[in-house]
């Protein structure tokens, strides 16, 4: 393979192969010296200001997010160019190579008959059901928790991004590369960045992730003051699209309702103008018509049998926003911090299958008190002690929080769960990732252990609980965490009792 | 769903005898390993295909991808180059094959065609009486590829959206072109520009494009 050289604007050598081994939509991709970094090359010449736009990413914006305290943890989530090379009028930049856990390990079923392995685990291997029933081979799959740690890693690497001043402009499974069996997520393509002030790119988006408003406007010129661009707001459209397509493996626009006989005009209204959430609660005529969807990718093409509800109340509430009353109106579609805070809460609803070979794993309680897993629809038949959390602003008065705990056997409790000051994101401390209790199933009693908890009290009996001692949930229960004004206070309920 | 129907019609005649057919095989199979690993294609692609000669041959039909099962492509000894009647069968695949839109139920994407030849129609009345008909069809998008110095593109730019030439018909160019291919099937996936346009990724070197 031949290899070519020159040096970057950052002025460093830089060794990269003739031929490129992958083309994007806007670059082909270059292994640099080693296959230690890629050089991506702008197939169109840039003008004047897309260079100055590729400049700040690569240099301004990088050194904001990458520079700062705190900013090594950015580098798992967000793939940056960090230096730009001009070579024969071509315009490239020059990006670090993923982890290793973005390529697939075992690849597809049948001895990867598909010929995957080593391949990147680009977003849309998972994010459609046909393809994880039939190809991916399971040791890739991870379960269903694992899609929500991901849309958790994608809505906190998303929010960064805005909180910075950028917007993505063409976030979609192409561009996000996901690990489900370790938890891991990545942007990549962070390039097409709109930089405030500065001209933006020359995408409109990917299709299924392209914003109705970008693309109902999509045929006027550039420059047209009606023309919707990429945004923030686009962003937000993009993220809760990736976000309902890693939980329910279906697209919630792509439903069965024609609006003309031309596929590529309806394929434009029902992504734009006429786009219409498939699980509408009340105008149904989205609805994914069953007889037309292929049969490997039930049952999660079948809206009635996995409703978007099963991700839960939280999350419900973001979805209704997103795709049905916000769905056209940009500005109210929810911001990646609530997406974050609801996939982080729906943590605490789940629970564990008790069906051994449940293909999904884990389940969100649906705050009945018959819960089943609605994948495999097995029964939970164990007592369920639920804790409700309440915190105070005002001494003496505690108000819900709208945070509930699922316990489930050796489950842990976290400083997140029993101090309101503390929320799990990127600047928690390591001191407050240990756990500060468990819980067991015990001579069937539920105990809670005290790990770490100095001033632990059970309300109701006014007793201390100290490190190391256990509490007996039962229905009624108050547990004050500490004696702390962000203190958290937990009333227990029990299901099935 | 939406099918994207993509269909290849690969000139098999006798010119094509020896180092082009084993290329194109060697292309073809390249082409399926590639689009396999593309989980986007294989949500959505069906692909036929049919060769012609002396004889139109329909190698298969409309086929989901990871079923298709690619037969050795043989070649005759000699003969003629039957591209008018190899239309002709394309036009009738279609019609069985294709699903339109009703005001119910969607019906697939706009098929794609690529069409590969080393010479001209043989049966050039028929061939004259069959391309409009092609061209009436709705197409998402024709490429036709002339390959080799005796191929003649005049004829293809009479239905097709866009000729590629190849100047020699040796593996390399062959692997270039169904590379290309490949990646215009899988275009659908990326990045769409906001001036609405390109449709197609553009050519490898080795490939000339006619418009």
């Amino acid at each position: 393979m031949g290899m070519v050289s020159s040096t970057s604007v950052g002025g460093k050598r830089l060794e990269w192969e003739e031929t490129f081994f992958a083309q994007g939509g806007m670059k082909d991709v270059h292994w640099g010296k080693n296959k230690n970094y890629v050089v991506a090359f702008y197939r169109d010449d840039q003008d004047a200001n897309s260079k100055e736009r590729i400049k700040n990413i690569v240099e301004t914006y990088r050194e904001r997010i990458f520079n700062l305290e705190g900013g090594e943890y950015w580098k798992g989530l967000l793939v940056w160019p960090y230096d730009m090379i001009e070579y024969q009028g071509k315009l490239g930049i020059v990006c670090p190579v993923y982890g290793s856990e973005f390529f697939f390990k075992y690849g597809s079923v049948n001895n990867d008959m598909l010929g995957i392995k080593g391949n990147e685990k680009e977003g849309k291997w998972f994010a459609s059901a046909s393809n994880q029933n039939r190809f991916l081979d399971n040791r890739e799959k991870g379960n269903w928790r694992s899609y929500f740690r991901i849309g958790i890693l994608l809505s906190r690497a998303v929010k960064r991004l805005h909180s910075a001043g950028l917007a993505h402009s063409d976030l979609s499974y192409k561009n996000v590369l996901i690990d489900p069996e370790g938890g891991h997520a990545c942007i990549i393509d962070n390039d097409s960045l709109v930089v405030p002030g500065k001209y933006p790119p020359d995408v409109v988006g990917t299709p299924d992730f392209i914003a109705p408003e970008v693309m109902a406007t999509k045929s006027l010129k550039v420059g047209d003051a009606n023309k919707a661009l990429p945004s923030m707001n686009t962003d937000k459209h993009a993220l809760a699209i990736l976000i309902y397509m890693y939980l329910f493996y279906r697209h919630p626009l792509r439903g069965g309702k024609v609006h003309d006989m031309d596929p590529q005009i309806d394929e434009e209204l029902s992504m734009g103008e006429k786009a219409l959430f498939v699980e509408h609660p009340t105008d149904h005529s989205n609805r994914p018509n069953l007889n037309d969807v292929k049969k490997s990718s039930l049952p999660w093409a079948d809206v009635e049998a996995i409703p978007y509800t099963a991700a839960g109340p939280y999350l419900k509430v973001l979805f209704d926003r997103a795709f049905i009353s916000d769905l056209h109106n940009p500005m109210g579609r929810p911001i990646a911090n609530e997406w974050e805070i609801a996939l982080v809460k729906t943590l605490d609803l789940m629970q564990p299958c008790m069906n051994n070979s449940c293909a999904q794993k884990w389940f969100v309680f649906d705050n009945t008190t018959s819960p089943k897993c609605p994948f495999c629809n097995t029964p939970y038949t164990q007592k369920l002690p639920i804790l409700n959390l309440y915190s105070s602003k005002m001494e003496g008065q505690f108000l819900p929080d709208n945070h509930r705990i699922m316990v489930y056997h050796n489950q842990y409790l976290y400083k997140w769960h029993v101090d309101r000051s503390v929320f799990p994101n990127e600047r928690l401390s390591a001191a407050d990732k240990k756990p500060v209790g468990y819980f067991v199933l015990h001579h069937n009693e539920w105990l809670f252990i005290n790990q770490t908890l100095s001033s632990l009290k059970s309300v109701e009996d006014d007793k201390m609980i100290d490190i190391g001692a256990s509490i007996n949930l039962k229905e009624g229960v108050k547990l004050l965490f500490s004696d702390k004004p962000t203190a958290r206070l937990a009333v227990v309920q029990i299901v099935n009792s | 769903m939406r099918r994207l129907p993509v269909y290849l019609l690969i000139d098999t005649s006798g010119s094509m005898r020896g180092e082009a057919i084993h290329a194109v095989n060697n292309g073809l199979q390249t082409m399926m390993a590639s689009l396999r690993q593309d989980p986007h294609a294989l949500d959505s692609v069906h692909m036929s295909l049919i060769t012609f000669d002396k004889n139109v041959n329909l190698i298969f039909g409309l086929t989901e991808l990871s079923s298709v099962q690619l037969p050795q492509i043989t070649t005759p000894e000699s003969g003629p180059t039957f591209l008018g009647e190899a239309i002709k069968l394309l036009i009738a695949q279609v019609d069985k094959e294709v699903s339109i839109s009703t005001s119910e139920a969607k019906g697939d994407w706009m098929p794609l065609l690529f069409i590969m030849t080393d010479g001209k129609p043989s049966d050039l009345q028929v061939f004259e009486e069959q391309y409009p008909k092609l061209k009436q069809k709705n197409f998402g998008s024709i490429v036709a590829c002339a390959a080799g110095p005796k191929a003649k593109e005049e004829y293809l730019k009479l239905f097709a959206d866009h000729v590629v030439t190849l100047d020699t018909t040796d593996a390399n160019a062959f692997q270039q072109f169904f590379k290309w291919v490949s990646a215009s099937v899988s275009v659908g996936n990326q990045s769409v520009g906001a001036s609405d346009e390109m449709v197609l990724p553009p050519p490898p070197p080795e490939v000339n494009l006619v418009i």
